[in-house]
């Protein structure tokens, strides 16, 4: 008996008990509201023990927070327009009607940085505020440009602030916080002939500030990381500053934005299923290998993959990535062997998934819900070197040659 | 949170198997320390930026530490060793099944947590690493020197992994 089968053997019969929804629902909300009223609690006593006094809380207490934004002076080529900071502020509190959570927009919004950009003036702002969920006072930060808020974050405990905000034409200005830390930008990753990409970094300059203004289209492909030291020409390991269009939609199980298939399919006869096999697809891998780009945005993955061994015994993952194709290939011991990169992917084009394997292995060609090659294969199908055309039909239909 | 209680009641009965592996069997241990997770889940879901299931995972496989943790070490709660079947069919798997949960109850806690990301929940080796915090490295030598683990404890019923 396998493992797995056994494991799985073991649990088949384990259901969780008639309730268990309920109960964990109600339990959570009851945990959320006592946590709340304990931190409510403690943050009075100590308050109390500070000023020597009972403190009760009322709903005319002002709304403070610990962020020296709050009373730090503005700063920014634009600091001393008040034609611009008027007119932004105008804008913060006119988008103040019902923001979820936010019950409490009393406290005074400060602007802490005003500057110009291609895309216009844009503002910074920071704002106590009090949400539903608990009685202390957050710290709302957020950016106005082109007469709108451009995102907004509630600074939760011990959550990092993201920093990041990006707007204009083409999404291509970018208004960063430093945050006491380096923030290093790259764009234009440049691939050589053996496959392999690399970058140039740049640290921002803020003229003291503490924030950067960078533009640069989306498709110069920018990355920006927040660091103590430069990251290396070949080194795609680092975490990426992510702004609010890099997030995935709200909620859980959305449909991925690229081709959109979800599931993993084999592309040869020999499927065998060892452990090996399941650790070999790693984008860890790839980009340690210098294949593989920086993946910002929470859509930069697909969500499906093609498994095949090859004839020369090693196996491959081929997947989906920053809207191209890729090949991880792995030994049969399971150690990585080498990445290749393929091509682009078009949604709605026949064949929009095909990576050429190195070695003379052929091309693996996918496309999800047809019938490929002359075996008529559902889903991929690795086409020998040196083929031209593949044959891609409906499972009841005709079929078509695609030129490969 | 209607998205929350939605992932409760999809879920749960998968990250239970994961967490009754987890507890080396003990079912109570298991469906306890999983309200424990999806409950304090409650109060941080929108603010979970990875997936929700592999928040999940993380925090049975910590949960189910701390618990070994605080039985200082002891087995948990190993199942009855029942006589073996002479013939093979349903009560062989059925002891299989037995056998497995009962070896890994008897592995380290991070060994065991290997094994089951690895095996159960078909986790890579980074995404294991990830899970558990730890490296690529660690996973690698947790899993070999585990199978090698549950082959002396399994003994007469050797399992496969090729």
């Amino acid at each position: 008996m396998e493992l797995k089968e056994a494991m799985e053997a073991a649990t088949a019969d384990l259901d969780v008990r008639p309730g268990f929804v309920g109960d964990v629902m109600a339990g959570g909300r009851r945990r959320h509201t006592r946590k709340l009223l304990s931190v409510t609690a403690a943050i009075a006593l100590v308050a109390g023990v500070i000023t020597g006094v009972v403190l009760t809380r009322h709903p005319s207490d002002p709304l403070l927070t610990h962020d020296e934004r709050l009373t730090a002076a503005t700063s920014g080529d634009l600091a001393s327009s008040r034609t611009d900071i008027e007119q932004a502020l105008r804008v913060w509190q006119s988008t103040q009607k019902a923001p979820d959570r936010i019950t409490d927009f009393s406290a005074p919004a400060h602007v802490f940085w005003a500057g110009r950009t291609p895309s216009g003036p844009a503002v910074l702002i920071v704002q106590p505020v009090r949400v539903a969920s608990t009685p202390t006072p957050m710290t709302l930060v957020g950016l106005v440009a082109t007469n709108e808020v451009v995102d907004r974050e509630l600074l939760l405990d011990g959550e990092r602030e993201r920093g990041i905000y990006r707007f204009g034409a083409d999404q291509s200005t970018n208004v960063v916080l430093t945050l006491r830390r380096t923030v290093y930008w790259s764009q234009q990753p440049v691939r050589g002939e053996d496959g392999r990409l690399s970058r140039k970094w740049w640290a921002l300059e803020t003229g003291g500030t503490g924030v950067a203004v960078v533009s640069t289209p989306q498709e110069n492909k920018p990355v920006f990381v927040r660091s103590d030291t430069q990251p290396a020409d070949d080194d795609f390991l680092q975490e990426p500053l992510m702004a609010k269009q890099d997030y995935g939609p709200e909620g859980a199980f959305k449909p991925h934005t690229g081709l959109g298939w979800n599931d993993s399919v084999w592309a040869s006869d020999k499927q065998d299923e060892h452990p090996q096999t399941k650790s070999m697809f790693s984008l860890r891998d790839m980009q340690r290998a210098g294949v593989l780009d920086y993946l910002v945005a929470d859509g930069a993955f697909g969500q499906w993959q093609v498994r095949a061994w090859l004839p020369d015994g090693r196996f491959a993952s081929v997947f989906e990535a920053n809207g191209e194709t890729y090949a991880a290939i792995y030994r049969a011991n399971g150690t990585f062997s080498q990445g290749v990169a393929g091509s682009r992917t078009s949604k709605g084009a026949r064949l929009p998934a095909r990576v050429r394997l190195p070695d003379d292995l052929g091309t693996v060609v996918a496309d999800f819900g047809f019938r490929i090659g002359p075996d008529r294969r559902p889903d991929a199908w690795i086409a020998p070197a040196g083929t031209t055309s593949v044959a891609v039909g409906l499972a009841d239909g005709d079929s078509v040659q695609v030129p490969i | 949170m209607q998205d929350f209680e939605d992932f409760v009641a999809l879920r749960s009965q998968a990250l239970l198997r994961t967490a009754y592996l987890l507890c080396g069997g003990d079912k109570g241990a298991a469906e306890d320390i999983l309200q424990d997770v999806l409950m304090s889940m409650y109060g941080k879901w929108r603010r979970i930026r990875t997936s929700p299931e592999a928040y999940a995972r993380t925090a049975l496989a910590n949960a189910a530490a701390n618990r070994w943790r605080r039985r200082s070490r002891k087995p948990e709660a190993p199942l009855e060793l029942g006589a073996v079947p002479t013939s093979r069919g349903h009560e062989q798997q059925v002891v299989d099944a037995d056998s497995v949960v009962r070896a890994l109850g008897q592995l380290p806690r991070k060994m065991r947590a290997v094994l089951v990301l690895r095996f159960f929940d078909d986790l890579s080796e980074a995404e294991t690493a990830r899970t558990l915090g730890c490296g690529i490295g660690t996973v690698k030598s947790q899993t070999s020197r585990g199978l090698a683990r549950m082959r002396e404890l399994m003994g007469e019923q050797v399992l496969t992994w090729n």
